[in-house]
């Protein structure tokens, strides 16, 4: 296992390499650099050159390059051109904020994804199934700048119940964080429930009519017994596969609900770099997502090993 | 003082008028005084904020924040008139070439350490090593502190409107500790001499300002004036939300959550004028819808095709798809009450003509050339120009298409490329605030935003625009605009559409505030 988990990490460093030659490439095939976009709408040709030279922008490719990837030696991922900071602090200011609304997020969606799934397939072809996935049909259709704003409206001004934007930290005061980050959470879970909710309902589907349930059901085992114990350790390995995409898309946060909802997250850092071309932070920004994303699917891959004895590294052979 | 030796300086003379009308002006006011202090009054931002170094920044989300920390030896006032602000006096010598300003004492940075001409001098010394707008200080030819309290630049010929430029508020030339003016752009500790310090920055989410106690009130103004005069935080402390999604940011002034915005768009307005716990405040004259033809491209390298453009366009149209409503056509590059406003070729502007329009194509030997509308989504108002513009264009026979990139991208084609676009779509904001002089300066050499051939401007235009910059009488001046202005709307330099308002909003227990191009928490107060 651990040998295994050393091998996967390995594999990891030559593609982190080619993201950020790949990142560092095409941004800068992007037209428009961030000193066009500091300079704003009044500034002349001559002030956005001078702040292009103020930027270091003006320095040959290969010479920005040698920079970036020197500095990323020594573990600098570089300065913000924007924020005025380094690019390592901006992301660890941001992340617990990602996190903690992903997480919530997640809890949502396992809680009332998995529900609505496992639900909808033991009531197979009846209204309960066909009001299920209604439901997730609409949860993946909607545009979640639009619920986000719904949200606001209902919950926010007429009904008082939620702040309509801004993010307070649980270490702050708790309450505060569950006010601040329970729309936020909500828009993003909407989608996942739904997705979630299909997936399960599927698997469930599947396991269901296979004969070691119906064996299980022969033998007498409890209705729950056989669905939480038997079905449902064989419902996992896709609904983990699931569970994993969500999180790493959650993680890496989402620009539009943290806008609308002004939570200062991973997404917005990583879509205002992108307009506002901040070469530096989009670099170390993806690097990060992608490390992120690399090191989850890692996650998934042990899960499946821990879900399904038959999966085990080496254990097989 | 400053009235008087100012006065005695020929070439000064506009400059002196105009500080003389700034103070002289309140003469009779009475003394501003808060009539309530403390609490937090949240205002919601609409853009993000780019850093605060003013020195290196003219993104207005910076000014927004920045000239409440940061002061200058000169700056605009309430008619974008220069005024004195950390200068107690400004003399200028006979030949115009010396700047003599005498320091206000006893004035404090953040840091507590009291501002000297070392200071000045170290501030002046970064913006011209990094400061976005350094052209400002081309014409000095140096400048010294003979003592503490003196800061003297002496240009390299006489300038009559180097005041007006040195008191521009775009990147205005803000004064900072001698001892962190090394610092390298966008590292610029914060630090100025404003009635509000800096607290807390969190990037991309909030600023927070807290009163400055060693603050010293300008005590020769009665009233706050422009970004200068009697300034006082009347509240603890500000907090700059940032909000850019305005349905979001409207909801939360409406619940409460925060006192004021910086924008309403014009769709939520006629809700919030409705409710009585929201007060609305507009800025008339805002922005300017403007777009301008390349010089260098067929077709809008040839003239008539150009005029065929003006001929055909009905403004009102254009205006009225793009501010919502909220508009008003304006006959030139000033507004009415400027100083330098004129409706010199006012004649050329809103002509609706198709049948001229045709006629000029005709002339100019026009064969359906793709005429190529760059614009950007970023901002919703330049695309809805150039969409109902390139309607208009098709009506009148020309084939008008448009390229939709995102704003850095379509900025950087128009500035560096000479292809690819034949029309850009832009506004301007504090281009046509600080005046006639610095409208002009985009179309004339050496930085033409309509990209001329050889970069070579109309030498009728640049013989205005340079006497505009040397006549020594403001008639001259004024008259060298209204020409300048005649022939960029005959060569078709730029269009301007006209002007839409800035409209903001304040929950109804916040007094004092005033809509201006940027928010000034100055003299507002809580009234609970």
């Amino acid at each position: 296992m651990i040998a295994y988990l050393i091998k996967r990490l390995v594999q990891c460093i030559p593609l982190l390499l080619l993201v950020s030659l790949l990142s560092f490439g095409l941004i800068k095939l992007v037209p428009g650099d961030p000193a066009v976009v500091m300079g704003g709408t009044n500034a002349t040709a001559a002030e956005i050159e001078v702040i292009r030279k103020n930027l270091g922008l003006d320095r040959p490719f290969h010479v920005q390059i040698l920079s970036f990837y020197g500095n990323l030696a020594r573990g600098d991922l570089g300065r913000s051109l924007m924020l005025g900071q380094p690019v390592r602090d901006a992301i660890i200011e941001r992340l617990p904020a990602t996190i903690a609304v992903a997480l919530y997020s997640m809890a949502l969606t396992l809680l009332v994804g998995l529900s609505i799934g496992v639900l909808a397939a033991l009531r197979h072809n009846t209204w309960v199934d066909q009001t299920a996935m209604t439901v997730a049909l609409i949860g993946v259709s909607l545009p979640n700048f639009w619920l986000g704003l719904v949200l606001i409206l209902l919950f926010s001004v007429h009904l008082g119940w939620f702040p309509t934007g801004g993010y307070v930290e649980p270490t702050t005061s708790f309450l505060g964080w569950l006010r601040s980050a329970t729309l936020p959470a909500v828009s993003l879970a909407m989608l996942q429930i739904g997705l979630l909710a299909r997936i399960t309902r599927s698997a469930m589907l599947e396991v269901l009519r296979q004969d070691y349930v119906r064996t299980a059901r022969a033998k007498g085992l409890s209705e729950f017994a056989v669905i939480g114990k038997h079905a449902m350790a064989n419902v996992a390995i896709p609904v983990v596969t699931v569970v994993g995409l969500i999180f790493s898309v959650l993680l890496s946060g989402s620009i539009i609900v943290e806008t609308v909802f002004s939570v200062p997250g991973m997404g917005a850092l990583l879509g205002n770099a992108i307009l506002r071309r901040d070469y530096p932070m989009i670099q170390g920004g993806l690097l990060f997502v992608a490390t992120a994303l690399m090191l989850l699917n890692i996650l998934v891959d042990l899960a499946y090993a821990w879900f399904d004895p038959r999966v085990r590294v080496g254990g097989a052979r | 003082m400053l009235t008087k030796r100012i006065s005695q300086q020929g070439l000064a003379l506009a400059s002196a008028t105009v500080l003389l009308a700034a103070i002289a002006g309140q003469a009779q006011a009475q003394a501003f005084r808060c009539p309530r202090t403390g609490g937090d009054l949240i205002f919601a931002l609409e853009s993000k904020v780019p850093g605060l170094d003013q020195h290196t920044s003219n993104a207005g989300a910076t000014r927004n924040v920045a000239l409440n920390i940061y002061e200058s030896l000169v700056t605009r006032d309430e008619n974008m008139s220069p005024v004195l602000e950390l200068a107690e006096s400004m003399t200028v010598s006979p030949d115009g070439k010396n700047y003599t300003f005498k320091l206000r004492q006893g004035i404090q940075f953040h840091n507590g350490k009291t501002m000297t001409s070392a200071d000045v001098i170290a501030s002046f010394e970064r913006y011209k090593r990094v400061g976005v707008d350094r052209s400002i200080l081309d014409p000095v030819d140096k400048w010294t502190t003979p003592d503490a309290n003196t800061f003297v630049i002496t240009l390299k010929e006489a300038r009559p409107l180097f005041i007006e430029a040195l008191s521009s508020f775009t990147v205005p030339i803000v004064i900072v500790p001698a001892e962190n003016a090394q610092a390298a752009a966008q590292q610029l500790p914060v630090v100025g001499t404003g009635p509000f310090r800096l607290e807390e920055f969190r990037a991309d989410s909030f600023v927070k300002l807290r009163r400055f106690d060693g603050y010293k009130p300008d005590t020769r103004h009665n009233q706050m004036t422009g970004y200068g005069g009697n300034k006082r935080a009347c509240v603890d402390t500000v907090t700059f939300r940032m909000m850019t999604e305005a349905a979001a940011r409207t909801a939360a002034l409406e619940v409460g959550e925060i006192h004021a915005v910086e924008d309403v768009p014009a769709a939520s307005q006629k809700r919030l004028r409705d409710n009585k716990a929201i007060k609305l405040e507009r800025l008339e004259t805002f922005w300017m819808n403007v777009v301008y033809p390349n010089f260098s491209a067929p077709p809008t390298d040839n003239l008539k095709v150009r005029q065929a453009m003006l001929a055909a366009m009905d403004f009102d149209e254009i205006m009225e798809a793009a501010h919502e409503g909220q508009y008003k056509l304006n006959p030139g590059f000033q507004f009415p009450g400027q100083q330098y406003f004129t409706d010199a070729g006012k004649e050329l502007l809103n002509q609706k003509n198709r049948a001229k329009a045709r006629q000029l194509l005709q002339e100019g030997g026009y064969k359906g050339e793709k005429i190529e509308l760059l614009t950007n989504r970023d901002f919703p108002v330049m695309y809805n120009t150039a969409l109902v513009m390139a309607e208009q264009l098709k009506a009148a026979g020309m084939n008008a298409e448009l390229v939709v990139l995102d704003w850095p991208a379509a900025l950087q084609r128009s500035q560096k490329e000479t292809t690819g676009w034949n029309v850009f779509f832009t506004g301007w904001i504090t281009v046509i605030a600080l005046g006639g002089p610095q409208t002009l300066r985009q179309m004339a050499e050496p930085n033409p935003v309509y990209k001329p051939k050889d970069n070579k401007v109309d030498p009728g235009y640049m013989a205005a625009f340079n006497d505009i910059n040397t006549a020594p009488t403001l008639a001259g001046r004024q008259a060298a605009f209204a020409r300048a202005q005649r022939i960029a709307l005959e060569q078709v330099m730029a269009i301007p559409f006209g002007v839409a308002p800035k409209t903001q909003a304040v929950r109804s227990n916040v007094e004092g505030y005033k809509a201006y191009y940027t928010p000034r928490l100055s003299n507002v107060w809580l009234t609970n």
